[in-house]
Formats: structure tokens, C-alpha cells, sequence
């Protein structure tokens, strides 16, 4: 019994004991890099189809595009393409490929397996798909000119930034052509199962293997083109509790955790060993308003809830990880407008309910996911409308439902986010803007002639007037749409201090592992 | 015994099926959009009408289970509209995790119940029978998250004694699939070092999982025992100077072990369904969690081939259950 109790008393005061000085040294090789995340919605590792944050951040890897973006995102980069062209209407590019660049089976890269690669995710028509059609409406409009060179038809006028955020997408990945039809079979002709865990890229890093919900395991590429990454093994272990990473990665058996929460993130900033990095990204919370509900059809209603929001307490619930914003073009991207005219100010929001007709107020539904922080969000919400007359019922179902409910303009108020699929104002200003393209605007049944200078600006290849543009629609948006911008949420991660050029971009779960080294 | 064999084969599965019919028309009842939760909110209209009409989401749902049914009877279990793979590949991937674990954890529940049980029951009304009824009351009350979240911290972070989550190291490779668990692939593939390595990492989850039926177990047995230990043949196997040991696990313990038996026999196929808090604490690549994200994003697919496993599984346990009765106490006959 006494043992026990030394046994017992031992190991509580071994875990009450704060950390000792420092980390524990890491355990991962120098030439090994651990990544700790929740892999568990990875779906499919083909590039026609993976359109998650996790898949499509490992198929940058295993892929490479035509044309890539530097971290600003202000230019293109060659990647296969060494050089491109455009026709005088802009809306043909011609590009001529690398010379010498191979798949990891050794078949080199040619324009054949370009062409085949874009008419592939045409054909297959998966969730990625529209990034590409929504701009290419053909299969036949990418075509191989001989051996090394290929030739895109836009259906518009593309302004060259505009054409490098489609091309530089995963879903514009070259695919080895050979090793997709020797994998074929009768019901599956384009291998998109076999590519679901296999790769046919030519990218940095070839995959090892995927076990479900366990690691994904990269090995780098020995004959890529621009040199073998230094960081010889990659492995992404599937590890879904934040507390979990939190522990892995100071315990030394991980190098980065990208799922922590923000008060984990505080608790870590500044251990010894340790280095976190917080990074703006493109992307937006907000509340929105379904101006179908005939309170919100008025403008004044509108603006008088931007006017009621409290956008410092929303700021407090995300534990600082959001920066504040209330435009729809988020900050560091092209064209962004940074203008922030709405704070609390409940005389204002009174005057303007009054003007909207509803001095006293009315009944309104919030649905919101369970997803961290939206029940807090939505408590927040209808506390600061509760005080210009607005009676928030807050309902927290499953993602499914909301989404359902959302789709079905069946809402009254909704909290969304909205993560860009590419870096470039067309993305966020076709989603909040443009009726016609089904997605928020129409959710919100919100038809407003803005939609016209969305379509303009689109094709608009002068950069000083497409820039001009994308602020007037951010300005009309802000001060008329069925929207508050919440904030633009900041990507927060840590990792151990001897990893070198890990940098999250701000595009969603974007690190390049090319640029990594450890000391 | 064959016949009853039988009987109960076609009753289990008359029940499965029920069960298919109820959860198939409710999976599909509750509000929800599949194809939009797994598209996400960004998926334009278009492609998600689109891919709800290649899936065959938009026809009718008394259609929709005749085609359910019928690929059943074919053994297909259709494609899980979250992994776009077939449930079948999907279930045999995840549920030798879950066999594992659930092993490991029910073996740690009934070593340990059985001995809490027992001392319980030997020392009625004394302070030790106290104590252990106590911390049954905590162990049960306890949350397992919170509990995985503890054990992970005293003894992989603070005290670095055993690993921290996953099945196995990441820099070790599985050994070749052959069953799909990992502990008995290792064995035939004669790899001791990741055998060793295995059975470290489902030392954490199995305590964690096995506390909750160590607690069920050992309060069935203290109650089974106490009843069985004022029989009178307890008392003649004392007055006939029988040692203590054996009168407690000879003669009390094989008669009070009919109760026990089908708690372990519940708990089993409880542990069998999967465990989505253990697993996710542990990142352990289990059926329970492929199971509930299945039910959170209506997987329809999913959510029935789990269906299915599961209602297999918890017919097996009873069958077994009831087969034990008869090795136990053989006057049971099966008619």
C-alpha cells in the first residue's frame, strides 16, 4: 500500500511539474519533416477531384501546374511553362513547356499529357471542376501544338493575373497520361479511384502512401526539374485533437501542428523551442441576411444591423485569431478596399431601424453550424441586435443542415465563411456580388445591378481600371449588401523552432515543403 | 444446437434488416444536403445538382432503397459519397482498428473488473468495498475525452513512457496487410518491432475504452458474487475446509459468471461499434469516427454499411453470449 501511494504521489507531482526548461529536443531527422493534422475529410489525392484544404495542399506537392504565384500572388511564375503568350483579345494563351521536366514514372512532360490533363477534369466533372470551366468551356478549347507547346481559348478576355490563379490551381495539375491508362478500367476510364491514392504527377515529392485516417507519407523527387527538396521524407500524420498536436509537438515527435486553437497558440508563444506563426488569410466570416425576409429587403434594416454588430466582441470570441475587415476583398489581396465605416453605434442603428420601419423591431432566425466559434458567435449576434429591437432565435444544427437551409434560401440569418478558391477579387466579388452565379448573392436573394461590373471586371485586362472596379463593387456590397463582414480569420500554427521556410500562405493550408530545412 | 444455430441466424437477420428499413428511411427523413456538405458552401449550384443526380439523390427515396436493397443482395454496399470508395473497402480499412482496439480494451475491462469486482464483493461493507464503489461511481461518471486527454498527458508528454497518438510509429511501416490487423500482421510477418510498437500505442486508448467497462463489469460482479456467496453450498465448501481462493474463484465465481458474461458479451459489441472520442483523441484510424462523420454529412452509403456492421456485430455478441451460457452452466440447452 505505501508503494502505491509513493507511486501515485510521484506521478501526480510529475504531472503537475511545469514543463522543464525548454522543449525536449526533436525527435524527427533533420531530413524528415512530421507535419500533425486532422486529415480525416481528405477524399481523394486526384487533382480533378480533391478540392479539401488538406488534399489539396499535398497535391501541390505531388503536382505541378503550368504557371505558378509567388506569396504576394502579384504576378505568375513559370512552373511546366517556361514562357506564354497571349492572342490580342486576350482570350487565347499560348505556353511553351519546360524542356526536360519528367513524371516520376520517367515519361516526360509534353503538351500531350497537358491537354489530356484539363480535358480530363472536364470530362470527369468532380467537385474542382468549375475552377476550370467556369473559364475553359470545352475540352477542345486546350489543345497540344506539337510537342512542347499548348494552347488555352478562354471563354472571356483574361487578364493575366486572372489566367495565373486558374492555371496555378491544383485542379489544373499535369498528370502523367501513361500511368492514368494503364490504371484505367471499363467502368473507370480516366483512373480516378486508382488516383484517389496513387500519384502521376510530376511534382517535388512523389507519394509513398496513404493510410487512411493514419499518415500520408511523400518522398522527395530525385529528378525534379528545379532540384531535389531538401527535406528528403514528408509525413503528414493524422492526429484529429488539438490537444493531441499540442502535446506531439512539444514532446518533439512532430515539427508543426496546424490545428490548434488560438488559446493553445497563446499558451505556446514564447516556449522555448517552440515558434508560431500567425498568417492573414483570404478568407471571411460573416452573418448574412436573406433579403427575401421582408425585413431585410429593406437597406436601412440592413445597414442598421452592420451598425449593431459588435465587431470588437466578435474580434474577443476569436481570441484575436480574425482580423478585423468589412470588405468582401480580403487584405493582401488585389483590389482590396480598406474602408471599415461600421463600429457600434446603437443611436445610428436605431435611427436607421426607424427609417427601415421597423422601430420596433421584429422576430428573425439565426442557423448556425456547432462549428468552433459560430454558437458564440451567434450568441454575441443576437445579443448586439437584441438592442435595436431584433429578436435573434439562434438555432446550432449540423453543418448539413445549415448548408441545406442556406441553399434553399430558407434562412433568415446564417453565419458562413468563405475561404477563396483562387487569389483574385473575381473569386469573392462572383460569390458576394453576382446573382447569376447562384452562390451568395442568390442565396441571399440579393439581385442587385452590381452584378454587371462583376461581369466587367472580370475581363477588365487594364490593371489600374480592374482595380478600380473591384472597389466600387466592394463599396456598393458594403454599403447595400445583404452582409457583415465578421472579420478575415488569421491562419495560426506552430512549430518547432530548428523548421526553416515553412510559411502558411494566405491561401487556405498552402505551405510549400520545397522551401523547408532544418537545423 | 444446429437448429438453433439456424433459428436464430434467420431471426438475427430478420432484425438486421429491420433495422436497415427504420435507419435507411430516417437517414434519409432528417433535414440535410449531402452532396452541399460534402461539396462545401463554396460548390456552385450547378455542379451540386449535377452530382446529386449522378448519385441518384434526386429520385424518390422508396426508389432509392429498392436500388439499396438490391445492390445489398449483391453484396455491394454502394460508394460513400464522402471518400467516393466503395463502403466495403471503407469498412474493411477502418474495423480491424476497431477490432483491436475493442480487444485490447474489453480484456483490460474484464482483467481488471472481475479482480475490482471480486475484492469488492470478498470485502462487503468493509472500507475497501467502499473505495472501490467510489471511484466505479467516478470512473463511470468520468468523460472518456477528458480522461484520454489526461493519461495522454502524464504518460506520453510529462513522463514519455508510453506513445503518443496514431497505430503505430510514424516512421515505421505497416507490416503487409494480410488480415488487416496490425498486431496479427506483424506476428506473420515476424516483425517483433512493430508488434512491440503496436501494442504500446493501444495501451492509452485500450484503458481509456476498457474504463467504462471496467467499472460495468466489476458492479455486476461484486452484485453477482454477493448473491452467490450466501448460497448454501458456499458455506459447505468453507465448513469443508476448502482454501478461500478456491471457494471464491472455483466454486462462487463460475456460478455467479452468467450475469458477468453477458455484460462483457454488451460491452464487447458497445466497444465493436467504434469509439469516436477515444479515436480521435488517439487519432486512431477506427470505424467510429468514419461512422459518425458518415451521419453528420448524411453519407447515406456510409451511414448503412456502418448500420449494417454494426447490427452484425452486436447479433454475433449475443449469439456468443448465449452460446456461453451452455459451456458455463451445461443443465442450459439450446431448443
Amino acid at each position: 500500500m505505501a508503494r502505491y501511494v509513493i507511486v501515485m504521489s510521484l506521478l501526480f507531482v510529475l504531472a503537475v511539474l511545469p514543463a522543464t526548461a525548454g522543449a525536449p529536443p526533436s525527435r524527427v531527422p533533420l531530413s524528415v519533416l512530421v507535419c500533425g493534422m486532422d486529415i480525416q475529410s481528405a477524399v481523394s489525392l486526384d487533382p480533378a477531384q480533391g478540392f479539401e484544404f488538406e488534399t489539396t495542399w499535398i497535391m501541390q506537392h505531388l503536382y505541378d501546374q503550368l504557371v505558378e504565384l509567388p506569396r504576394d500572388f502579384s504576378r505568375p511564375l513559370p512552373r511546366l511553362a517556361v514562357s506564354w503568350s497571349a492572342s490580342a483579345d486576350g482570350r487565347t494563351y499560348t505556353f511553351r513547356l519546360r524542356p526536360g521536366a519528367r513524371f516520376h514514372s520517367g515519361n516526360p512532360v509534353d503538351a500531350r499529357a497537358v491537354e489530356f490533363s484539363f480535358r480530363r477534369v472536364m470530362q470527369l466533372k468532380l467537385a474542382p471542376s468549375f475552377i476550370l470551366t467556369d473559364f475553359i468551356s470545352r475540352p477542345e478549347d486546350v489543345v497540344a501544338v506539337g510537342s512542347d507547346q499548348v494552347r488555352i481559348t478562354f471563354n472571356q478576355s483574361m487578364p493575366e493575373n486572372l489566367m495565373a490563379q486558374i492555371l496555378a490551381n491544383e485542379v489544373a495539375s499535369v498528370v502523367d497520361p501513361a500511368i492514368v491508362q494503364r490504371n484505367a478500367t471499363a467502368d473507370d476510364p480516366l483512373a480516378n479511384r486508382w488516383l484517389t491514392d496513387h500519384d502521376a504527377g510530376s511534382g517535388p515529392y512523389e507519394l509513398i502512401g496513404w493510410s487512411r485516417n493514419l499518415k500520408v507519407e511523400l518522398k522527395a523527387f530525385d529528378g525534379y526539374w528545379a532540384g531535389r527538396p531538401r527535406m528528403g521524407r514528408v509525413f503528414i500524420q493524422n492526429i484529429p485533437e488539438p490537444t493531441a498536436q499540442q502535446l506531439a509537438l512539444q514532446r518533439g515527435d512532430i515539427d508543426f501542428a496546424a490545428n490548434l486553437f488560438p488559446s493553445q497558440v497563446k499558451a505556446l508563444s514564447g516556449q522555448p523551442g517552440i515558434v508560431v506563426k500567425s498568417t492573414p488569410t483570404f478568407g471571411l466570416e460573416y452573418l448574412a441576411m436573406n433579403a427575401d425576409y421582408e425585413p431585410f429587403r429593406s437597406r436601412q434594416v440592413r445597414n442598421a444591423v452592420r451598425w449593431a454588430v459588435d465587431y470588437e466582441g466578435i474580434k474577443r470570441i476569436w481570441e484575436d485569431a480574425i482580423d478585423t475587415g468589412q470588405t468582401i476583398v480580403p487584405a493582401g489581396m488585389f483590389g482590396h478596399l480598406s474602408d471599415r465605416p461600421f463600429r457600434k453605434d446603437l443611436t445610428r442603428a436605431r435611427t436607421l431601424m426607424r427609417e427601415g420601419g421597423y422601430e420596433r423591431g421584429f422576430k428573425a432566425e439565426l442557423v448556425t453550424s456547432s462549428a468552433f466559434p459560430r454558437p458564440d458567435e451567434a450568441a454575441k449576434i443576437k445579443e448586439d441586435l437584441a438592442q435595436i429591437g431584433i429578436e435573434v432565435e439562434v438555432r446550432v444544427l449540423r453543418g448539413a443542415e445549415v448548408l441545406a437551409i442556406y441553399r434553399g434560401q430558407r434562412h433568415h440569418l446564417t453565419i458562413g465563411r468563405w475561404g477563396a478558391d483562387y487569389a483574385d477579387p473575381d473569386n469573392l466579388a462572383k460569390a458576394f456580388g453576382n446573382f447569376d452565379s447562384r452562390v451568395l448573392a442568390w442565396r441571399n436573394q440579393w439581385d442587385h445591378p452590381v452584378k454587371q461590373t462583376v461581369k466587367q471586371a472580370v475581363v477588365e485586362r487594364n490593371r489600374a481600371r480592374r482595380e478600380a472596379m473591384y472597389k466600387e463593387i466592394q463599396r456598393i456590397v458594403l454599403e447595400e449588401g445583404p452582409y457583415v463582414i465578421l472579420g478575415y480569420p488569421v491562419r495560426q500554427v506552430a512549430m518547432r523552432n530548428n523548421v526553416k521556410g515553412l510559411d502558411p500562405s494566405p491561401l487556405a493550408f498552402t505551405y510549400n515543403f520545397s522551401d523547408v530545412s532544418k537545423e | 444446437m444446429w437448429a438453433y444455430l439456424v433459428r436464430r441466424a434467420l431471426l438475427s437477420g430478420l432484425a438486421i434488416f429491420g433495422v436497415l428499413v427504420i435507419v435507411f428511411f430516417l437517414s434519409h427523413i432528417i433535414p440535410g444536403d449531402p452532396v452541399a456538405a460534402i461539396l462545401g458552401p463554396q460548390a456552385p449550384h450547378d455542379l451540386i445538382e449535377d452530382i446529386r443526380r449522378r448519385w441518384g439523390l434526386d429520385r424518390p427515396v422508396h426508389e432509392q432503397f429498392v436500388r439499396f436493397v438490391g445492390r445489398l443482395v449483391r453484396g455491394d454496399l454502394g460508394t460513400s459519397i464522402a471518400t467516393h470508395r466503395p463502403v466495403v473497402q471503407d469498412l474493411r480499412e477502418f474495423f480491424p482498428a476497431t477490432i483491436e482496439l475493442a480487444t485490447a480494451a474489453i480484456l483490460v475491462g474484464v482483467a481488471a473488473g472481475l479482480s475490482v469486482g471480486i475484492t469488492s464483493a470478498v470485502a462487503h461493507g468493509r472500507w475497501i468495498d467502499h473505495v472501490v464503489r467510489f471511484f466505479s461511481l467516478i470512473g463511470l461518471s468520468m468523460p472518456v475525452f477528458w480522461l484520454g486527454l489526461i493519461l495522454l498527458f502524464i504518460f506520453y508528454s510529462r513522463l514519455g513512457i508510453l506513445p503518443g497518438p496514431g497505430q503505430l510509429d510514424i516512421f515505421l511501416s505497416r507490416p503487409p496487410a494480410v488480415t488487416g490487423l496490425i498486431t496479427i500482421d506483424a506476428l506473420i510477418a515476424r516483425d517483433f518491432s512493430a508488434l512491440r510498437n503496436a501494442l504500446s500505442h493501444m495501451i492509452l486508448p485500450a484503458v481509456v475504452l476498457g474504463s467504462h467497462a471496467l467499472v460495468g463489469i466489476a458492479r455486476i460482479t461484486r452484485a453477482s458474487m454477493l448473491e452467490v456467496l450466501g448460497q448454501d453450498y458456499i458455506k459447505v465448501a468453507r465448513a469443508k475446509g476448502l482454501a478461500e481462493r478456491t471457494v471464491i474463484l472455483r466454486h462462487a465465481l463460475k456460478n455467479a459468471f452468467l450475469p458477468i458474461i453477458t455484460v462483457i458479451g454488451i460491452y464487447y459489441g458497445g466497444l465493436l461499434e467504434g469509439a469516436v472520442l477515444t479515436e480521435t483523441v488517439f487519432g486512431w484510424p477506427g470505424v467510429g469516427r468514419y461512422a459518425t462523420s458518415a451521419i453528420l454529412s448524411q453519407d447515406f452509403a456510409a451511414i448503412m454499411g456502418a448500420t449494417l456492421l454494426i447490427a452484425l456485430v452486436f447479433s454475433l455478441a449475443n449469439l456468443a453470449v448465449d452460446l456461453a451460457y451452455g459451456i458455463l452452466n451445461p443443465k442450459i440447452r439450446y431448443e
